[in-house]
């Protein structure tokens, strides 16, 4: 069974809200949250604080151009294994 | 005749139904439509009344949705009519995992077609008709004839024109060398049938620069490129395959036939370049624009082989091309970029070569804001226009200096003079309008109550000049966008509504991630705008959006400065002193010009 994240074409984005006081204490929020599922190529795309929160969009890049992408390779490695 | 039963399980919506009822007639089948807020044994009574084959139930509020469809299938159990009628539910929470799970024949979520409904009746596996959105090709110059319709701005650029054209007649570059290598020497058949490259690299690297000249020396790359493994070019393939099993496409424009919409791919690697292709093709891009790394620009010739790069801009090389080309869907137009820089010549030809359908040229834009030398850039250009014309390729004049702060009169000055050059020389140019919320416009307020009144002028402007195709772009919306996705999504979508109201041919669209610095343009980004445009082509369909009276004001106001531009430089009498000098865009507006390429042209000796 293949690890989901190498079905990923290039990055995974993850929106949500947190209760929190200022856009910089979401943005910590959302990099840790983004940390914490093991993923090390993480930022911030969009954060915009209001009154009871942010609203938050984070980003991990599984592969960035030029890597060897694993939903590629594992075609290749199951067509000759096939 | 079979009948079929359809039975709203919903005490008000019914609309799916009706919607699938009236296919189903058209289809010939005799159908009767229970009205809503039966209860579940008074439809059971219905279909042992009817004795239906088939019964369709629909249940569209999500709330308690499977303890009351699994009930019904228990009820219709009990009355002994599962064993014999085929049970089928549809709705909004509707998936067929969760219809099989409960006991359904076969569940129909959103966006269920009557043909998939025909299917189940009949006991035949759906098949989505690849072709059921079959696109073609168009040539978007058909039918324009590049006629004037503003006399005087006519006679300036007959002026300007002949001017450009005894300058360049004596003059070449390192740049117009190796296009004509390239166009006389290299034979893409051959090369596709793995025949080598002729001649060509005996004479090439002695026209290159340090990069191209280390890697036909020794092998050595750029230092941000690598090749391609053959384990990687064997996952291509089969990933390419699978996909291509799979494919469709969608239409974007509704009921219109315009504007074509194009995407800017170059994410630097080729392989995830066709990724983001075939995804935006599913999606709906009607084109796909190449684009080179900026590095590349500025270097002399062009590298070779299957190359992958780190950053923005894909390696311009012919087996990236063949590759990239070989993933494009029939119907997708295929834009190879070369307006800037000291390649542009040999783009053209090698796009023509590998069979792109359209570039981009704009010598005045490559001069001023993209970097190269003006004269430099004048001479490749001009060939660059022959050969778009060799090559049959219509090739857009960007105006994207209005970026840099050049006011919009100033750039399309230089756009109708590229254009009217293209013109005598046998091309066909798209002007190509910035839709932009540009310095100018941002200085002035002349965007301050809304966006429409000004791209409106822009294409006012240019149709009462020439009878031209217009191509805004690139991409629409430019710095309206900011790194909000649905802002962003929205504010794409609200230009292409704009340019469909307005009926130009094409436009360029970005991805979501426009106005994200921090990392590469990721898939569904690209996917959030084609989604959006679609839905904003869907809202409007053929109805329009009206501009205010200002529109025509500034219209009039872009005609007279364009006329005053172009009297400035007809008087000059030398056009690349008075792209130096300003006229088309100064320094203070934050229009530069290039020194990439300075003192490399040379004068042909008779």
């Amino acid at each position: 069974m293949p690890k989901i994240t190498e079905q990923i074409m290039d990055a995974l984005d993850v929106e949500t809200f947190f209760v929190c006081a200022t856009e910089e204490e979401g943005r910590n929020l959302m990099l840790n949250l983004i940390k914490s599922w093991g993923f090390t190529d993480a930022d911030v795309v969009f954060a915009q604080h209001e009154g009871p929160g942010v609203r938050v969009r984070g980003r991990a890049y599984v592969y960035r151009p030029a890597d060897k992408y694993r939903w590629l390779l594992r075609e290749a490695e199951a067509a000759q294994e096939g | 005749m079979k009948k079929v039963l359809l039975a709203p399980l919903d005490p008000v919506h019914d609309i799916g139904l009706k919607i699938i009822a009236r296919g189903l007639e058209e289809a010939g089948y005799e159908t009767l439509l229970l009205p809503p807020d039966l209860t579940e044994e008074e439809i059971i009574d219905n279909a042992l009344r009817e004795n239906t084959a088939t019964l369709l139930l629909s249940r569209t509020l999500g709330y308690g949705v499977a303890e009351i469809l699994a009930r019904f299938v228990d009820l219709a159990d009990a009355a002994g009519i599962r064993a014999k009628v085929k049970l089928g539910i549809g709705g909004m929470a509707i998936r067929p995992e969760l219809a099989a799970e409960l006991g359904f024949d076969a569940g129909f979520g959103p966006g269920t077609t009557v043909e998939e409904v025909v299917c189940f009746i009949e006991g035949r596996e759906y098949r989505p008709d690849p072709t059921r959105c079959a696109k073609t090709k168009p040539d978007m110059t058909a039918g324009y004839g590049y006629g004037y319709r503003h006399a005087g701005i006519a006679a300036r650029l007959d002026r300007i024109s002949a001017q450009i054209m005894d300058w360049v007649k004596d003059k070449s570059s390192p740049g117009v060398e190796r296009a004509r290598l390239r166009d006389e020497l290299w034979n893409a058949a051959e090369w596709r049938a793995r025949r080598g490259d002729g001649e060509l690299y005996r004479h090439y690297p002695a026209l290159c620069g340090d990069i191209p000249r280390k890697y036909y020396a020794s092998g050595e790359l750029h230092p941000k490129t690598r090749r391609f493994t053959k384990t990687e070019v064997e996952g291509l393939e089969k990933y390419l395959a699978d996909t291509k099993a799979r494919m469709s496409v969608r239409k974007l424009q509704h009921s219109r036939r315009k504007p074509l919409v194009f995407v800017q791919y170059g994410t630097g690697c080729p392989f995830m370049d066709i990724g983001h292709i075939l995804a935006s093709e599913a999606w709906g891009a009607d084109g796909v624009v190449h684009f080179d790394p900026s590095w590349g620009a500025r270097t002399e010739g062009f590298l070779d082989g299957f190359l992958t790069h780190q950053e923005d801009g894909t390696v311009i090389t012919p087996a990236n091309f063949n590759r990239i080309k070989g993933a494009l869907e029939d119907s997708t137009l295929w834009q190879v970029r070369a307006h800037r820089g000291l390649n542009t010549p040999e783009t053209a030809v090698l796009a023509g070569k590998m069979g792109a359908d359209l570039t981009k040229i704009n010598f005045c834009y490559g001069a001023l804001g993209a970097g190269t030398d003006p004269a430099r850039m004048v001479v490749d250009g001009y060939h660059t226009i022959l050969y778009a014309k060799k090559y049959n390729l219509p090739f857009d004049v960007v105006t994207n200096e209005e970026l840099c702060g050049v006011p919009a009169h100033k750039a399309f000055a230089g756009m109708l003079i590229v254009a009217d050059l293209a013109v005598r020389l046998g091309g066909r140019p798209i002007l190509q309008p910035l839709f932009a919320y540009s310095p100018e416009v941002m200085v002035g307020g002349l965007m301050a109550d809304n966006y429409v009144d000004f791209n409106t002028a822009k294409i006012k402007a240019l149709r009462g000049i020439i009878d031209a195709p217009l191509w805004p772009g690139a991409p629409i919306g430019f710095l309206t966008h900011t790194e909000d996705r649905v802002q962003s999504a929205m504010a794409t979508a609200l230009h292409a509504c704009l340019a469909s109201s307005l009926e130009v041919d094409a436009i360029s669209i970005a991805s979501t991630d426009e106005a994200y610095s921090g990392g590469p343009i990721s898939a569904p980004s690209r996917i959030d705008t084609l989604r959006a445009v679609q839905e904003g082509f869907r809202f409007f369909g053929q109805a329009g959006i009206n501009p205010t009276s200002e529109a025509d004001r500034y219209a009039d106001e872009l005609v007279a400065g364009i006329e005053k531009v172009l009297d400035e430089v007809a008087a000059r009498g030398d056009f690349v002193a008075a792209v130096h000098e300003g006229l088309l865009g100064s320094r203070a507006e934050g229009a530069y010009p290039g020194r990439s390429g300075k003192d490399t042209v040379t004068i042909v000796k008779k």
